[in-house]
């Protein structure tokens, strides 16, 4: 794109987010917030068993308890919830319960009270079936079938076979090998935790269906209600504002959306189904646990020759998501093969939680490549530096790729050189610690739609469908649509996730909100430029080619004092509407940010407790669109991945099935006191794809952060945690081995 | 909170009571006490006949309301139920997460985990009541400038943490910013900023 090199004028700046107002004095109304007239209010009801038949349900005792509306089950509620899985049947309540926390029925009553009260007079029989927990277990032949395919997950050619990717010839790369090295990493499963439960509203007006979802994109949230309902797109309403977070398990329409509708239409009456955080905890999804065999091969020198990776990883007992594996993705690697088993186990959905299939396997294969540096004798910056990805799949150029540089200036920040020792070298009882990790995330262009309407005193209305979960996507639109358009920020109004106001927007997930919302904004924006200079050329008495429009004003290009405000020019036009709908693709290159962590930790080698010193985090996302929330949420992913590194695990009891710690407390999400002060650096070119030479952002800073960190622990102790999470207990027991 | 009647005549042990009806439709998935193959049903009698209420002025923000509660509201629930003061979030609603927090006589307290029953008499202050008119307080201030809404559901708990804090400790050092505000949760990991806008708004007063 031509803009990339100019100078921007509201590009690249530290901007306060357009509604941060807003949301410091209590103003921004999240879902939860809205108070319809004459709502009802809804709770579900949870499986307590793993895995068991429903063969006996009496609502009779809760329909009796004045207040309760509604209650929905299997028996009458057969409701398909397609974007749950993609390739085989699940319904909002199913038959058999398939894990503790799968829902079996939801109540509507005039109160929340109620409706909680009514939960516990529902009787339910069910048949216990046989479970599996572990998903190796899940996989032998005689064990329980949770799936009618069985329990290696469907993949989406509609048939169960693993993930399986290879290049090179792989027996080569190992016949070319020095050394080869086998080892086993395991992660767990963990939740998003955001702050704001599940909720949603909905509500009937005349065959049409309105709902107030929490939902991280409006536009598919519309497209699966409409389907599983069966209404058109033209009576679907999806309706998001404000965002309390999901990072990746509020993409689409989720049950308790359907949930929601299902009990308005039964009472006629809008309903707000809202989750317990326990609900929020077991009944969506977290991500998915895996276990990653390597093995490895590599030159005297380090250079990798082949890499095979033999995976399970527990999807839960729905498909939501693949269940891949993707932490090799930033390493050059001539010879590959990855095996993956994604499968079906009694437990919680492993799903998606920012940047899906990274972390835990940038974990995995990062801790690997520092410990094969160790055995080889090798600096850890050595063996990262050379062995960087330069060109996807061995073959394909990226559309830009600066993590050299961003290894070069994040080394040099914390001082790698000076502070790099030989592991357990450094410290008595306390150890010091330096590490470091890759990471990134892919960068695609994709559908996206904008609307600019230009008012009559030369204000505006930027139209886009995207909701905003906290990554300040509308700050971000509003910021491209005043460079594109070229008028000041504080001019551009946005209104924002509303399907029957706002275009079409792929929703935030995947980092797409940038390169694919972006490019339409500024293709808007053109097309209204377009349709002001025709008008300006009659006043200003120049060709409308010629004309420019920057900080409000019109003016000639040749010469600038040649220029009207633009409130003069479009006073007599009525609204002038610019719109684009654009759909970008990549042929023969590849797109990704870019990321090199550096961790300086220090460990109590008597508490087993280990302190963040230092963390620096060198990222090339391209340029980089609005400075202040890029780093937030740089520095918001770290702490997510040392939540991740250090304390975080759903446990399910061994036994029955139940996850005993869902709640904040005890799954221990981190807290003022446990987050570092992170040091961002963007390594800032533009790239020449992206809008404005932007990249992505969002996903990035979590994937090399649990890596980063156990690697530092290693340099600390000596010891190799292998496992997930790092708990104090886990470093006490690997110094007495 | 001392066991046994109080101002409004409720016990701790009759709140316990009339939450019960919901934590035991979670008790059943959360402790495994369901022996398994029985019909599972709780029988919860009377529950929703005993449910007692209360009339009770509240004053917040500097404004008397007269509300009808039942016994085992939180404050929480009728600050954004009743009183249409949704800036209070409700996180978790089990003394977790501190999206709820609000200023209870000078005191930043999680109101998911106070009965409205006990507020008869206090001052309390909730993130609609910072502002004067059109002026911000200088903590909502420097969150707006350090960027420390990201999704903005936990920032008015972060809010009224610092402010709380700032009103014992006009110059708190990093690490007591850090402490003060370590009963609210942010799960987009915002910490540093919200960190930082305390700390700018000490120096700006």
């Amino acid at each position: 794109m031509a803009q990339a090199q100019k100078e921007f004028s509201v590009v690249g700046k530290n901007i306060p987010r357009i509604d941060a107002y807003e949301r410091v004095t209590g103003q921004a109304q999240y879902t939860g917030d809205i108070q319809l007239p004459g709502m009802l209010y809804a709770r579900v009801l949870r499986s307590p068993h793993p895995h068991a038949k429903i063969i006996g349900f009496d609502a009779s005792k809760a329909e009796k308890l004045p207040g309760v509306k509604a209650v929905i089950h299997h028996g009458n509620a057969m409701i398909p919830w397609s974007s749950g899985g993609h390739t085989h049947p699940r319904f909002i309540f199913n038959n058999p319960v398939r894990f503790v926390g799968d829902a079996v029925a939801a109540v509507a009553a005039t109160d929340r009270h109620i409706a909680e009260q009514a939960l516990a007079l529902i009787a339910v029989k069910y048949e216990k079936l046989p479970h599996v927990l572990d998903p190796n277990e899940a996989l032998k032949p005689d064990a329980p079938k949770i799936s009618t395919n069985g329990n290696l997950s469907v993949g989406k050619g509609n048939f169960s076979a693993p993930i399986e990717e290879s290049w090179g010839d792989l027996d080569q790369g190992f016949k070319d090998a020095d050394r080869v090295f086998e080892d086993t990493y395991i992660t767990k499963h963990t939740n998003n935790a955001q702050l704001e439960r599940r909720v949603s509203i909905a509500k009937w007006d005349a065959g049409k269906l309105t709902v107030y979802a929490s939902t991280q994109g409006v536009s598919n949230a519309r497209t699966d209600i409409a389907k599983d309902f069966n209404l058109p797109l033209s009576r679907v309403r999806i309706v998001c504002k404000y965002m309390g977070g999901g990072f990746g398990n509020k993409n689409q329409a989720q049950d308790y959306d359907y949930m929601a509708a299902a009990l308005a239409k039964v009472c006629g009456q809008a309903v707000k189904l809202e989750f317990t955080r326990e609900d929020d905890y077991i009944g969506m999804h977290g991500r998915w646990a895996s276990e990653q065999k390597y093995k490895i091969g590599v030159k005297k020198d380090g250079t990798i020759t082949a890499v095979s990776l033999d995976a399970v990883t527990n999807i839960g007992a729905y498909r939501k998501q693949s269940g891949n594996l993707s932490g090799t993705d930033f390493y050059q690697i001539p010879n590959f093969k990855k095996h993956i088993k994604p499968v079906h186990t009694n437990t919680v959905v492993g799903a998606n939680y920012r940047a899906p299939a990274y972390p835990q396997s940038v974990f995995g294969f990062a801790s690997f490549l520092d410990h094969i540096a160790h055995e080889m004798g090798l600096n850890p910056l050595d063996m990262f530096t050379k062995n960087r990805i330069q060109k996807y799949k061995s073959k394909i150029p990226f559309t830009s790729n600066y993590l050299d540089e961003c290894i070069v200036e994040g080394s040099k920040r914390i001082g790698w050189q000076e502070k790099w020792h030989k592991p357990g070298a450094l410290g008595d009882a306390k150890k010091h610690g330096i590490g470091m990790a890759l990471g990134g995330y892919p960068f695609r262009p994709g559908l996206g739609a904008a609307t600019i309407r230009v008012n009559p005193d030369g204000t505006a209305h930027l139209l886009v469908g995207v909701t905003d979960i906290g990554t300040g996507a509308k700050t971000t639109m509003a910021i491209i649509a005043a460079e594109a358009l070229g008028i000041p920020l504080n001019q551009i109004q946005v209104t924002n996730g509303d399907t029957d106001v706002t275009p079409y927007s792929v929703g935030e997930s995947g980092s797409r909100t940038t390169p694919f919302t972006g490019p339409a904004v500024i293709a808007a924006a053109e097309d209204v430029r377009r349709q002001i200079f025709a008008i300006a050329a009659g006043q200003l008495k120049v060709n409308g080619d010629e004309l420019d429009l920057r900080d409000g004003q019109v003016f000639a290009k040749a010469d600038p004092s040649q220029r009207m405000p633009l409130g003069r020019v479009v006073a007599r036009s009525g609204d002038l509407i610019g719109r684009a709908t654009t759909n970008q693709s990549f042929k023969d290159v590849e797109g990704k940010s870019f990321a090199a962590h550096f961790a300086e930790v220090e460990v109590d080698t008597w508490t087993g407790h280990v302190r963040i010193t230092r963390y620096v985090a060198a990222h090339d996302s391209g340029t980089i669109i609005n400075r202040l929330a890029a780093e937030s949420q740089i520095k918001g992913g770290i702490v997510q991945g040392i939540g991740m590194a250090f304390t975080e695990e759903l446990i399910t009891d061994r036994l029955t099935g139940i996850p005993i710690n869902p709640n904040y407390r005890d799954a221990k999400v981190p807290t003022h006191l446990e987050a570092p002060e992170v040091e961002v650096i963007f390594i800032e070119h533009p790239d020449p794809f992206g809008p404005f030479g932007g990249k992505v952002v969002g996903e990035p800073p979590i994937t090399p952060a649990v890596a980063t960190i156990a690697n530092a622990i290693f340099n600390a102790t000596g010891r190799r945690i292998k496992e997930l999470p790092i708990t104090p207990d886990k470093i006490l027991q690997a110094r007495q081995v | 909170m001392q066991e046994g009647k109080n101002g409004k005549g409720v016990s701790r042990r009759d709140f316990l009571k009339g939450i019960g009806g919901g934590a035991i439709g979670t008790a059943v998935v959360s402790t495994g006490l369901v022996k398994p193959g029985e019909v599972e049903a709780y029988t919860q009698e009377g529950l929703g006949a005993t449910r007692g209420k209360a009339t009770l002025n509240l004053k917040v923000n500097g404004k008397n309301y007269k509300v009808e509660v039942e016994h085992r509201h939180t404050l929480a629930e009728v600050l954004r139920d009743q009183l249409g003061l949704t800036g209070t979030k409700i996180g978790c609603d089990r003394g977790e997460c501190g999206a709820c927090t609000v200023m209870i006589n000078g005191r930043n307290l999680y109101s998911c985990s106070q009965l409205a029953v006990w507020m008869e008499g206090k001052e309390i202050l909730t993130i609609e009541g910072l502002a004067k008119g059109d002026k911000l307080d200088p903590v909502q201030e420097a969150f707006i400038e350090h960027d420390g809404p990201q999704c903005g559901f936990c920032t008015p708990g972060q809010i009224m943490s610092g402010k709380a804090l700032l009103l014992k400790k006009p110059n708190p050092t990093e690490a007591e910013v850090r402490r003060g505000l370590s009963g609210n949760l942010c799960r987009c990991g915002n910490y540093n900023r919200e960190v930082a806008a305390v700390l700018a708004a000490a120096k700006a007063r």
